[in-house]
């Protein structure tokens, strides 16, 4: 959803996305894949999967996705966008 | 342990373009991407389909790649399975359950698209011999244990598989868990597969577009459907093992799989020729030729007897060679049954009863068999036709056999053939219409989310042809500025990689296969969307590929409108006209062929043809046959028809003239063609005289040349032949190669000899009919439409042109069909649009019984017809008779109540009674848009005629061409009759228009179409601005290089493309307006404006 470049404010009534996703630092293996999300080391790939969509579009999507669980044993998702930009949803 | 010099993983589930939108690509192109990433086998499972099998076996041979055979079959519930090809048995129950799930797809409604195939697991497992069922796709396939412990008990464990697949989706790991879960319970192993729909990753938006056509939405609307990413397309096998490096067992068991699956469709088949083998055929055939032989023959010289005599027993002799007399048999056995069809179809007492049902078209027109066995109607020893492009010893595949019928009978015939021979032996072949420029256009352009308005400008404004010149097409229609915009750009790019590939199944114009073994273990046969036909999942050359014996059933149009003629001259006339015993030496018909009076006539009326005969000035049939197969791309591109033309016009003038040939052996084969190749057997016999090649080798040469799969072959043909010319006649490399650019300059299409002396009699024929009889001509051709070049209203303008009448349609007076009334043609009730035939024949049978309409509320009453074929009839005129004109006809049927059938029955037309206003008469120009909206047919006259006094004072009319000088500046209006721009014209367009007084050529060079191509492309009526060109080699033939085109259909507000009926009468107000051309310079494009109005009138309406 566009916002105007504005959050919306906390309580502040309106539509607004839910757990946008946010940068984040990955380190990857030589296969591409997350070795560390944020400065904690990655120890399991639950699963990746890939989307690539709305290329007729001006902003096409292509994303590659890991759910991971790091040393903490917490699980999160990450995907890389085109420019080896890195985010995480959770 | 896996062997590393192996590749550690075979695709076993990939999609072609035959999957029809869930593919993106031929065959041949995954063949060579296979190939190319380092696969060893590949496995073809297109959807319950196997139409594209043959050509990916054929493309996978030829390249060292083993292929694969299987489907992946739709159960009754939705859910899919992969089956795979063991063993020939597994292949005929491939084929067989694929025909099973496709038999009820057409048991709806007539026209009603095709319901999806489907399959019971029961006739799923009554088939599981010799095939190996993978458990299906990650989204579709049969993941529950019940159903799966079905298919284990119906195929074994040694044929069953549970497929895995890793569609790079969220949820892969989970689904893949469970089925590896599933496998351990049911003690069979996982396989991998990667369910590729694309040869390359470049295919992959193009794959997304398919599937928005296959649902008919757009892409944004399909987005759960699509694949969401690019893993479907094929990769190395070292990147699939590393896609599944979590279960190494699936991949390793890929392979294994893959080694047992050794069936090769390219010679295990199993497909035999019907009586192959049958030496009571070989003296059979002999028999029913000799039995004939006198009937033919009889008569003749005893030279020309005893010549074929000679031929009978060496074309004997080469059919028992090669064990094709069953297969004549079967033929001839196709002919009488096709007998006794055309004697029902005609009835007792025609004159078509005493026709033969039909005529041999083709090569095997060159057959004295055939002729004797009344395959064919042509005598080739007389004509001099040669054997060798039909039949020859060393021939690699059967011959085929064309026959022409009338449409009617062959109507009847078919589904009779699948009765007699049984509907699991005999089925038409497939053919499959492919992506071009427009249905790329509007199928991809609605998917992307595209205005539908400018695709629909985009498309219109399209040569139609080639998908890979979208772009241009945009520009033209939208302006330079619109394909630069993404959404056009991804059009232009989809339309290219669309251009060719399949689109649907479809039947093919007639190739029927019989087989006398059930046709449905060798290919599935499904059923048509026509009733009672079915056909085979194969195309021509598939089947040609599989061997399989193809007979050609064709409905041609010239002979259904013949036969109607002579039909109608008997009724009209009582003159029993015998086609097969008029004079073929009759002075006026050859007249108006050299004359090229030939609208309507076959073969040799088109522009091209029309031009040609002025030229050629044929004297002789011989030289209609030759007519025939000239304006051929064969003999165009072959560079035979200038020096043909010159050479006849120098004969023509010194009958003694000299002719020069390429090398004096080409004289023999050459002679008749003045040393140019016009016919395609010429191609065998230069092949044989010059290079010494055998029939069988000329006629690979031959085949090289023709097949779409093969442009490469005729290469290896090429060093063969140049030492074959060395060694026979001493031949230079120099020479040898100039002779085997003409054979393959004519490598298009061309006529054999056969066909074009079969093709050259009907010409002459209905040019004889067209001569003599001209108004039953012209009605039979009304009758029989669409056929030919013209449309309707260029045949009636031109036969009104030559004194024939031609009466509207009229309520009390109107047939059906056109009949023939006084010597004039009356337009029937079937001519008019919104009227069928069944409302058509109730108005001439309450007509005929109960006497003629009395006025409109009587016809409405007791006619039954529905209120909208009322109007339309009243709009087309056929109510003047009772209301005086068309407005007062819709005004009185407006106010009747129209009757109605209810439960209780019908209720009766009740009309008002409302007094009718006095309404204007529709003018000239209303009457015109009136008729093309109804019949197509503006029956008083071109509409040229109409605005004549508003075109620029320098418009001539075609009439007066022949007395304006060559080289002379001219400018003419017409309505466009056709548009042509052949790809063997270097781009130049041929546009034919026509005017009151007669039709005129035009010729627009790409500099001019490219600059008006919009206008030329959508406009029916064109004002041009160019140069008279009437060279003296053209015969007297005259025509205008254009050099500026104008609409005139836009500033008459685009009346001459009226399409509802209720609007022409607003735009003929608009049009009423007074016009006037603005003088532009001759070089500059003319312009048509409106002048001001005198008053304001209604403008701000």
């Amino acid at each position: 959803m566009n916002t105007g470049g504005q959050k919306p404010r906390a309580g502040g009534g309106g539509l607004h996305r839910l757990a946008e996703p946010a940068p984040v630092e990955v380190g990857v293996d030589g296969a591409g894949s997350p070795e560390q999300v944020a400065g904690r080391k990655v120890i399991a790939i639950r699963e990746s999967w890939l989307v690539e969509d709305r290329w007729w579009t001006s902003e096409p999507i292509r994303r590659h996705y890991w759910e991971v669980v790091d040393e903490r044993g917490a699980v999160c998702v990450v995907f890389r966008q085109p420019g080896n930009r890195w985010l995480v949803h959770r | 342990m896996p062997n590393p010099t192996l590749p550690p993983y075979t695709e076993l589930h990939a999609h072609s373009a035959y999957s029809f939108h869930d593919g993106t690509s031929l065959p041949d192109e995954l063949v060579a991407a296979a190939v190319e990433s380092g696969h060893g086998a590949l496995a073809l499972t297109d959807h319950d389909n196997l139409s594209g099998a043959m050509e990916f076996a054929q493309a996978a041979k030829g390249m060292g790649l083993r292929a694969i055979h299987g489907a992946e079959v739709t159960l009754d519930d939705g859910r899919h399975t992969t089956l795979l090809v063991e063993s020939a048995q597994g292949w005929r129950n491939l084929c067989r359950i694929i025909t099973i799930a496709h038999k009820d797809t057409r048991n709806g409604r007539p026209g009603a698209p095709a319901k999806p195939p489907r399959l019971s697991i029961h006739d799923l497992l009554s088939h599981a011999e010799g095939l190996v069922c993978l458990t299906g796709c990650a989204d579709h396939g049969v993941h529950d244990e019940a159903t799966a412990r079905t298919l284990l008990e119906g195929f074994g464990p040694d044929h069953l598989r549970v497929e895995v697949q890793r569609p790079m989706h969220q949820g892969d790991r989970e689904r893949n868990d469970a089925l590896a879960r599933l496998a351990a319970r049911l003690g069979v192993p996982t396989v991998a597969t990667g369910n590729v729909h694309s040869h390359d990753r470049t295919r992959v938006p193009l794959q997304d577009a398919f599937v928005a056509i296959a649902l008919g939405r757009s892409l944004d609307a399909c987005e759960p459907e699509r694949r969401g990413n690019g893993s479907h397309a094929l990769t190395t096998p070292d990147r699939m093992a590393q896609r599944f490096s979590e279960m190494p067992e699936a991949v390793a068991q890929s392979c294994e799989l893959a080694e047992r699956l050794r069936f090769d469709l390219t010679c295990d088949l199993g497909y035999r020729h019907p009586r192959e083998g049958d030496g009571d055929a070989v003296r059979e055939l002999a028999e029913v030729c000799g039995a004939a032989f006198d009937g033919r023959y009889g008569d003749s010289t005893p030279g020309l007897r005893q010549e074929a005599k000679a031929r009978l027993e060496e074309e004997l002799g080469v059919i028992d060679g090669l064990g094709l007399s069953g297969f004549f048999l079967l033929h001839r056995d196709m002919l009488e049954l096709a007998r006794e069809v055309a004697a029902e179809v005609r009835g007792p007492d025609t004159v078509r009863s005493v026709l033969p049902p039909g005529r041999g078209r083709g090569s095997s027109v060159s057959s004295i068999v055939c002729y004797l066995t009344g395959l064919s109607h042509i005598d080739p020893v007389a004509g001099k036709l040669c054997l060798g492009r039909f039949l020859n010893d060393d021939i690699t595949s059967v011959p085929d056999i064309d026959l022409d019928f009338p449409r009617d009978i062959r109507e009847k015939l078919i589904p009779r053939v699948h009765q007699r021979y049984g509907e699991d032996r005999t089925a038409l072949v497939a053919m499959f219409p492919t992506y071009r420029a427009r249905s790329a256009i509007r199928n991809l352009g609605a998917a992307l989310g595209l205005p539908a308005a400018e695709i629909e400008r985009v498309a219109r404004s399209s040569e139609g042809w080639s998908g890979k010149s979208v772009g241009r097409d945009i520009e033209t229609a939208l302006g330079p500025g619109a394909a630069a915009n993404p959404r056009w750009q991804w059009l232009v790019r989809l339309a290219g990689e669309a251009h060719g590939l399949p689109r649907h199944i479809s039947q093919h114009p007639g190739g029927m296969i019989v087989a006398t073994e059930p046709l449905i273990d060798c290919c599935p046969v499904i059923p048509s969307a026509m009733t009672g036909r079915r056909i085979v999942q194969w195309d021509k050359d598939s089947c040609a590929d599989a061997g399989f014996l193809k007979i050609d059933l064709l409905g041609l149009g010239m002979l259904s409108a013949v036969e109607r003629c002579v039909e109608l001259i008997s009724r009209t006339r009582g003159e029993r006209v015998d086609l097969s015993r008029i004079p073929l030496d009759d002075p006026a018909t050859f007249k108006a062929i050299r004359a090229a009076e030939t609208t309507g006539v076959f073969q040799i009326e088109s522009r091209a043809q029309m031009s040609s005969l002025l030229r050629t000035q044929p004297q002789t049939l011989d030289d209609i046959t030759i007519q025939v197969a000239i304006v051929r791309p064969g003999p165009i591109q072959g560079g035979a028809v200038n020096p043909y033309i010159e050479r006849r016009r120098r004969r023509l003038a010194d009958p003694n003239a000299e002719i020069e040939y390429m090398h004096p052996s080409l004289e023999p084969v050459l002679k008749e063609t003045l040393g140019t190749i016009i016919f395609q057997d010429q191609v065998l016999e230069v092949a044989t005289a010059f290079a010494g090649f055998t029939a069988g080798e000329a006629e690979g040469l031959r085949r090289a040349m023709s097949r779409k799969r093969s442009s490469a072959a005729v290469e290896a043909h090429r060093e063969r032949f140049i030492e074959g010319a060395l060694r026979l006649n001493g031949a230079d490399e120099e020479l040898s190669s100039r002779v085997f650019e003409m054979i393959r300059g004519f490598s298009g299409f061309g006529f054999p000899k056969a066909h074009s002396a079969a093709f050259g009699l009907l010409a002459y024929q209905s040019t004889w009919l067209r001569v003599h009889h001209p108004a039953e001509f012209l009605c039979s051709l009304l009758d029989e439409q669409p056929m030919g070049f013209y449309p309707p209203d260029s045949l009636v303008h031109e036969a009104q042109r030559r004194g024939v009448t031609v009466l509207p349609v009229d309520i009390n007076m109107s047939r059906v069909e056109c009949t023939v009334e006084g010597g004039a043609v009356r337009l029937g009730f079937g001519r008019v649009k919104g009227v069928g035939k069944e409302c058509a024949a109730a108005i001439v049978s309450a007509r005929e019984t109960e006497g003629l309409w009395a006025n409109t509320a009587d016809l409405a009453a007791r006619s039954g017809a529905a209120g909208t074929s009322l109007q339309a009839l009243a709009w087309s005129g056929a109510c003047d008779s009772l209301s005086g004109s068309r407005r007062a006809a819709l005004w009185d049927l407006g106010v009747t109540a129209m009757a109605e059938m209810g439960d209780a029955g019908t209720q009766l037309a009740l009309p008002l009674a409302v007094e009718s206003p006095v309404l204007p008469e529709l003018g000239e120009w209303g009457r015109a848009m009136a008729d093309y909206a109804t019949t197509g047919v503006a029956i008083e006259g071109n509409p040229i005629r109409i605005i004549r006094p508003r075109l620029p004072r320098r418009a001539v009319r075609s009439a007066d061409l022949p007395t304006i000088r060559h080289g002379s500046q001219t400018t003419l209006a017409g309505l466009v009759v056709a548009r042509q721009r052949p790809s063997t014209a270097g781009g130049i367009l041929f546009l034919l228009l026509e005017d009151e007084t007669g039709t005129i050529n035009a010729v627009v060079k790409p500099k001019v179409y490219e600059k008006h191509r919009l206008l030329i492309r959508s406009e029916p009526l064109l004002l041009i601005d160019g140069t008279l060109e009437r060279p003296a080699a053209a015969g007297g033939g005259i025509s205008i290089l254009v050099k500026a085109v104008a609409s005139l259909g836009h500033s008459l507000e685009g009346k001459a493309t009226v399409r509802d009926l209720f609007e022409a009468d607003q735009r003929e107000r608009d049009a009423s307006q007074p016009l006037a051309a603005a003088d532009a310079p001759d070089d500059q494009e003319i312009v048509l404006q409106p002048l001001p109005r005198a008053s304001s009138g209604r403008r701000g309406r």
